[in-house]
């Protein structure tokens, strides 16, 4: 693949309550964005086992978001995404000693208001992707 | 187990809603492509009844076991589509949507990258549905009994609106009596206290054969889960019985005398003792606590009502909810916080109330230290908004209206009187700014405070520096009593409380509730509820309506007869789990404990009090746990199939 | 089967109340005059003190309205008529034609981009435009377009315009394009008459008019808003997509104030407290900080009333972390600079006991509220306006009708954590009446062509 029509992937989980509906609210309002991402709905973000996302790098996603309601206290279920903000600090370390730019995966809290912010979002992380260009491949043999 | 997967694939056009921006043909074509598709179709509105006849009658002649429909968002229609699968005779968690409309054709300018997309979002949802299972929700049977723990004015109120709508209701109050703080608590009007209120709430449950009331007893244990608590009682012995005719005989002859409880330290009582007028069950109690059992009061009383050698007892109750309504502390000021505790005429705004009160030691008079004191002062905030080192970082709500009241009904019985309030900020919400209107119309004087002033004992007696705002000068007041409006605490107990109900407490130390403003009397464990101020301060009439509310959120739960468990719950591989135990801490339901299975200790999650977060399947290191609907491979397979799946 | 309780106003009370009695297993009458339940609650941004936001916490409980069976849902309808005693109210209620057939209507918005018409926009406090057909907000529920008769070319046409058609019919853009043919130009409104066993009235707030406190200028000085204008600029879904712009020149504005007690604890005006203007300003203060880091936020305020849960820590976190700025004192005027619009505050700071004079290019009027009035039912209300609860002490949500419940803004200006525990506890009271009423007939006549 050539740098030039590169179109980066990105796979995003996204809470049912809070980041899931907000990217509904971003259709329904007819706020436009790139269709670059594909969006897996789970109850919570505290669902998300990190597991999904080396799977998902390890398949040809060359970003990850990570999607929640806004801490401390919109999580449906009283504290999952402050369960997901720990797991995945964790995780963000054990992403660079495996040879993942830091860039290629994020964890954001976008309220069900927030349409706005996940078309931001989508369109930076798009931005920082086609700078850094496609994963590479050894990154992820393990 | 799982059937072969048979999967069919109906793609809407949301009028032109889709087909404007995704080519569904294509994608419907693209769908027979991908393993386990069946049938493909698209039509102008899949929620439609045309549209959920299509997807009926595709059921029934393709044999499909498992339904992706592609449309709009599944917040919009999953419960139609359900429901039109359910009707054809498929389980309804065996469909998945794809959401090309909101996340697609809506968000998206070009057609061709739509389409393209769409087609993703079909193959994530084939791979997913593919895995699916059927899903129950388990129904359990629930008991028609209800515990409430407090027997103050929500607990009563609880009780009462409970046993009304026909359940059965057990109250336990830890004091011999019923009535709470609300009973001690005087003018709450001009021409209303708190024993007036109380009275009324006892009056309607004493006619209520629902209600069965235990004084003296206390939660002792607590488990299962909701429509199915059990719950043990255990009822202190009051070693009086209902042969008791408040004669007052036994009280003349008991040779021990404590501060009274009931009138805040004001007065004294004896061991055995008749709480205040209003008290229920009208029957004396013996203090434990500091009977010497010398039985004279046996010996005077002419009923035979005493026995000495009463032995507590326990119950066990199962109950199908618990509404715990155990109310709070009033602040108390270490010794020398504005010199409390330094002079007699300093007292607490709870004593205050006591003396103004007809049924109080003084019989409504206001006397502090022997005298009706020329000039009395109160301070707001003690205790609460940070005044102090000891205070508490929060707004106690009621305190500036309690306040407020008996401000004026002191300038009403003693019109000479001066009166000072001392205040931050005058919390005189709502409708009750009439009573600071009042209040400053009684000539009530209010002076502000930015730094809480210093109260000086001297010879003379009380005096009162602070720096006066509006003169922009430092000033002395003395006076002759000074009432201190404290504020509220959460309850000295409250720990065991904690301990043995799985509520749990937030940053001001009350107990919490699921969410503040939506949920203001459902504690996170389903089947527990609050009312009144054990969540935090409110006043009487708050309440009381917290007491109601939480009766209403009762019967949602328990008016069916049963109880359904969340269809996404976790469900535990009992080979593989290791015992970590990590889930368990993790839940935020505590719905997971450990149990033994072969000699082994595994986790278990119980059903009912899952919530469905899945935030332990995520943690799980050995894959044991799985969400029901989210399971690892579900997901996994979903992610497959987003990053192209090896068919890009 | 047992009898059905009526609830007035969608509002988050009336909602709360409708979801508790349907779990209680009484069917349940949900009447709202506008297109969508929702009330004041749908326009607000984030609520205080935990900051979530109002749709993250609102949509679900109103879609939850439409699962249940036992609920009925009719907007855009009032009631007109209450008559009876408890246990047997009977209620005749309006539905208000929306020359769009329901039934058919797929919410999917193509006639509104068709539509040529465009007219202030209510639910964005008129600071943003809707079309002549029109979805009320993208979350609404039911999310259903409707016709706006009096701004219908079709329907309503302007005369000069009516006169050059020599009788044909103008416009039907919306006919052509709707792709369910769910336009219905001949919509008749209807009568619908119940019999219920209890009532309860959440007929809610609304603010009271900032423009009768000649002080402040609202209406005259362009940069003047009122706290419900600030809720719908800060708001994501606002006219402004959530950009804080002045209206006089688009900008960012770089100091902003806000009035406590505009209209309330004033004689003149309301004697009330409007109970959540404090914690309302203080949190648009800390959206605007979120929103514009550089900002300059002050309240001036007469008491800080923060008595709720949570409330006062979120008062000091406003002040130590976010910085915003809190002055005790009473505005007595505000003039506008006629060069850039911006506003001249006087005031009177009562902590310093001084008069000053401060200059902002935005001001926000906490602006007191009043309660909806609701002439049909059969209650007393208090000298505010407010419908009277009987004995709060006795029965804490009985309106001086037995039988007849009320919650929320409707008795008294409150937050949403007291309107919802009123509306559960009116739920209960309400569920044990109607359980005890056995139906013959619930709905008398329906359809009937007023
Ligand atoms: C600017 C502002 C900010 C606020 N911020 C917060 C906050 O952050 N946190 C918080 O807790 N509270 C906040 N509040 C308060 C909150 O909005 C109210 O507590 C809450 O909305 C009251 O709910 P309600 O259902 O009683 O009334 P409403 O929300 O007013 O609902 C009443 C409903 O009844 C309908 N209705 C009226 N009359 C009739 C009739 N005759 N027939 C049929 N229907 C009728 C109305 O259309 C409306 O839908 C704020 C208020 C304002 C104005
Ligand atoms: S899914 Fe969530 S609620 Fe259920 S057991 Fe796991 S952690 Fe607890
Ligand atoms: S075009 Fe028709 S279906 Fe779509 S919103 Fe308008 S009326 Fe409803
Ligand atoms: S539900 Fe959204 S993060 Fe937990």
């Amino acid at each position: 693949m050539s740098t030039n029509n590169y179109e980066p992937r990105i796979v995003v989980f996204a809470c049912n309550w809070c980041s899931y509906a907000a990217i509904d609210l971003a259709g329904t309002s007819r706020k436009l964005y790139p269709p670059n991402v594909r969006v897996i709905r789970v109850m919570c973000s505290g669902r998300v086992d990190p597991q999904f996302v080396l799977e998902a790098f390890k398949n040809g996603a060359d970003g990850v978001i990570v999607a929640g309601c806004r801490p401390p206290s919109d999580c449906h279920y009283i504290n999952g995404n402050i369960k997901a903000l720990r797991r995945f600090t964790l995780f963000k370390r054990l992403l660079e000693e495996l040879g993942i730019e830091k860039e290629r995966f994020r964890l954001e809290w976008i309220s069900a208001a927030e349409a706005d912010k996940w078309v931001r979002v989508v369109n930076e992380m798009l931005e920082e992707l086609r700078r850094l260009g496609p994963l590479k491949a050894e990154a992820v043999s393990v | 187990m799982i059937q072969e997967p048979r999967v069919g694939v109906f793609i809407c056009h949301c009028g032109h809603n889709i087909a404007a921006k995704v080519d569904v043909k294509q994608v419907a074509d693209y769908a027979k492509t991908l393993p386990n598709v069946i049938v493909s179709h698209h039509y102008v509105f899949m929620c439609s009844t045309v549209g959920q006849e299509l997807i009926r009658e595709e059921i029934k002649k393709h044999n499909l076991n498992r339904v992706v429909v592609a449309a709009c968002s599944p917040s919009m229609h999953e419960p139609t589509f359900r429901t039109a699968i359910e009707s054809a005779g498929l389980n309804k968690y065996l469909l998945e949507m794809a959401n090309i409309r909101e996340h697609c054709s809506w968000a998206h300018s070009d057609k061709e990258a739509a389409t393209e997309k769409a087609k993703d979002l079909v193959r994530m949802a084939v791979a997913k549905a593919s895995l699916l299972e059927p899903l129950e929700e388990e129904e359990f049977p629930v008991s028609p009994t209800v515990l409430v723990l407090g027997g103050g004015v929500a607990g009563m109120r609880a009780a009462i609106d409970l046993a009304e709508w026909g359940f059965n209701v057990y109250l336990v109050e830890k004091n011999p009596t019923l009535g709470g703080r609300a009973a001690l608590t005087g003018w709450l009007t001009n021409n209303r206290r708190g024993a007036d209120v109380v009275n009324n709430l006892i009056n309607k449950i004493v006619d209520n054969k629902n209600i069965h009331v235990f004084t003296n007893a206390e939660l002792v244990e607590f488990s299962g889960f909701p429509g199915n608590f059990k719950a043990k009682i255990k009822v202190n012995p009051r070693f009086v019985n209902e042969k008791c005719i408040l004669c007052g005989e036994c009280e003349i002859e008991c040779p021990i005398e404590v501060s009274n409880e009931y009138q805040y330290g004001l007065s004294r009582r004896k061991a055995i003792f008749f709480p205040f007028k209003a008290a229920y069950p009208p029957i004396y109690v013996i203090d434990q606590r500091v009977c010497i059992k010398c039985g004279e009061c046996v010996k005077a009383c002419q009923y035979g009502a005493i026995n000495l050698a009463e032995q507590s007892l326990t119950l066990d109750l199962n109950v199908g909810a618990i509404v715990i309504a155990t109310g709070y502390d009033p602040y108390h000021p270490p010794k020398g916080e504005y010199a409390y505790g330094l002079h007699n005429n300093i007292i607490t705004l709870f004593q205050l109330e006591r003396l103004l009160d007809e049924d109080g030691p003084t019989q409504g008079k206001l006397i502090i230290g022997g005298a009706v004191p020329k000039r009395i002062a109160f301070i707001l905030c003690v205790g609460s908004r940070n005044t102090t080192p000891s205070s508490k970082n929060y707004c106690s709500r009621m305190c500036c209206t309690s306040t407020l009241i008996n401000a004026i009904k002191i300038k009403e019985k003693y019109p000479d009187i001066d009166v000072y309030v001392l205040y931050q900020d005058i919390n005189t919400y709502g409708n009750d700014e009439t009573l600071y209107e009042q209040a400053g119309e009684k000539l009530v004087k209010f002076i502000k405070f930015e730094k809480p002033p210093t109260v000086d004992i001297s010879p003379e007696g009380i005096v009162i520096d602070v720096y006066e705002t509006t003169i922009q000068e430092e000033i002395s007041i003395p006076v002759d009593a000074l009432v201190l409006s404290v504020g509220m605490v959460p309850r000295r107990d409250q720990n065991e409380l904690i301990a043995t109900t799985r509520a749990s407490c937030g940053e001001d130390g009350f107990i919490r509730e699921v969410h503040l403003k939506l949920n203001p009397v459902e504690a996170p464990t389903h089947g527990i509820f609050l009312a009144g101020a054990v969540t935090g301060p409110k006043n009487i009439i708050e309440s009381i309506r917290a007491g109601s509310a939480a009766a209403s959120k009762v019967a949602t739960l328990l008016s069916e007869g049963k109880v359904r468990t969340e269809p996404f719950t976790a469900n535990v591989n009992e080979e593989r789990c290791s015992g970590c135990r990590i889930c368990v801490g993790l839940c935020p339901y505590k719905a997971i404990s450990l149990r033994e299975i072969n000699d082994r200790m595994v986790a278990y999650v119980e059903r009912a009090l899952c919530m469905g977060c899945g935030t332990c399947s995520a943690a799980c290191p050995s894959g044991a746990m799985q969400q029901y609907g989210f399971k690892d491979i579900q997901i996994m397979a979903q992610v497959v199939a987003a990053t192209g799946g090896g068919i890009k | 089967m047992s009898k059905p309780v009526l609830v007035i106003g969608g509002g988050i009370s009336g909602i709360q109340a409708t979801i508790d009695l349907a779990k209680h297993g009484v069917e349940v009458y949900l009447v709202e005059r506008n297109p969508s339940i929702g009330g004041k609650m749908a326009q607000l941004d984030k609520t205080f003190p935990t900051l979530d936001c109002a749709s993250c916490i609102l949509t679900p409980k109103m879609a939850e309205v439409l699962r249940y069976n036992n609920i009925k849902l009719l907007t855009y309808s009032e009631v007109q008529e209450v008559k009876g005693n408890v246990g047997d109210f009977t209620v005749k209620i309006l539905r208000k034609p929306r020359y769009v057939d329901w039934d058919k209507c797929t919410g999917c918005g193509t006639c509104t981009e068709r539509c040529p018409v465009k007219v202030p926009d209510e639910y964005n406090v008129k600071l943003g435009q809707r079309k002549a057909i029109y979805i009320e907000y993208p979350q609404a529920v039911p999310r259903k377009a409707l016709i706006d008769y009096s701004h219908c070319l079709r329907l309503n046409p302007p005369p000069d315009l009516k006169e050059k058609a020599k009788g044909k019919p103008l416009c039907g853009a919306c006919e052509k394009v709707c792709p369910t043919k769910a336009i219905d130009y001949n919509q008749q409104p209807e009568i619908i008459e119940l019999n219920v066993a209890a009532i309860i009235l959440a007929t809610g707030l609304e603010l009271y008019d900032a423009s009768n406190i000649p002080e402040y200028g609202y209406g005259k000085y362009q940069n003047v808003y009122t706290n419900l204008e600030f809720e719908r600029i800060v708001s994501s879904t606002g006219p402004t997509n959530g950009n804080i712009i002045r209206r006089s020149d688009g900008k960012p504005p770089k100091r902003i104030a806000w009035i406590q007690c505009v209209g309330s604890r004033d004689v003149r005006f309301n004697h009330y407290c409007s109970a959540f203007c404090c914690m309302a300003a203080t949190k648009q203060a800390i959206l605007a900080k979120e929103l514009l880091p550089e900002v300059d936020t002050t309240i001036y305020y007469m008491d800080m009333r923060a008595f709720g849960k949570g409330f006062y820590e979120f008062y000091k976190r406003a002040m130590t972390e976010f910085g915003v700025k809190y002055v005790r004192g009473k505005v007595v005027k505000i003039t506008e600079r006629q060069d850039n619009k911006n506003l001249l505050l006087f005031y009177e700071d009562t902590i310093h006991s001084y008069m000053k004079k401060d200059e902002f290019d935005m001001v926000v009027l906490s602006v007191a509220v009043r309660p909806n009035r609701i002439t049909a039912a059969p209650v007393k209300t208090d000298k505010g306006g407010f419908i009277q609860i009987m004995d709060p002490y006795m029965d804490t949500v009985t309106s001086t009708t037995e039988g007849i419940f009320v919650i929320g803004g409707a008795a008294e200006a409150r937050d949403i954590p007291d309107s919802v525990t009123m509306a559960s506890s009116a739920a209960i009271k309400a569920s044990t009446i109607a359980k005890k009423c056995v139906v013959e007939q619930t709905i008398i006549t329906s359809g009937e062509r007023a």
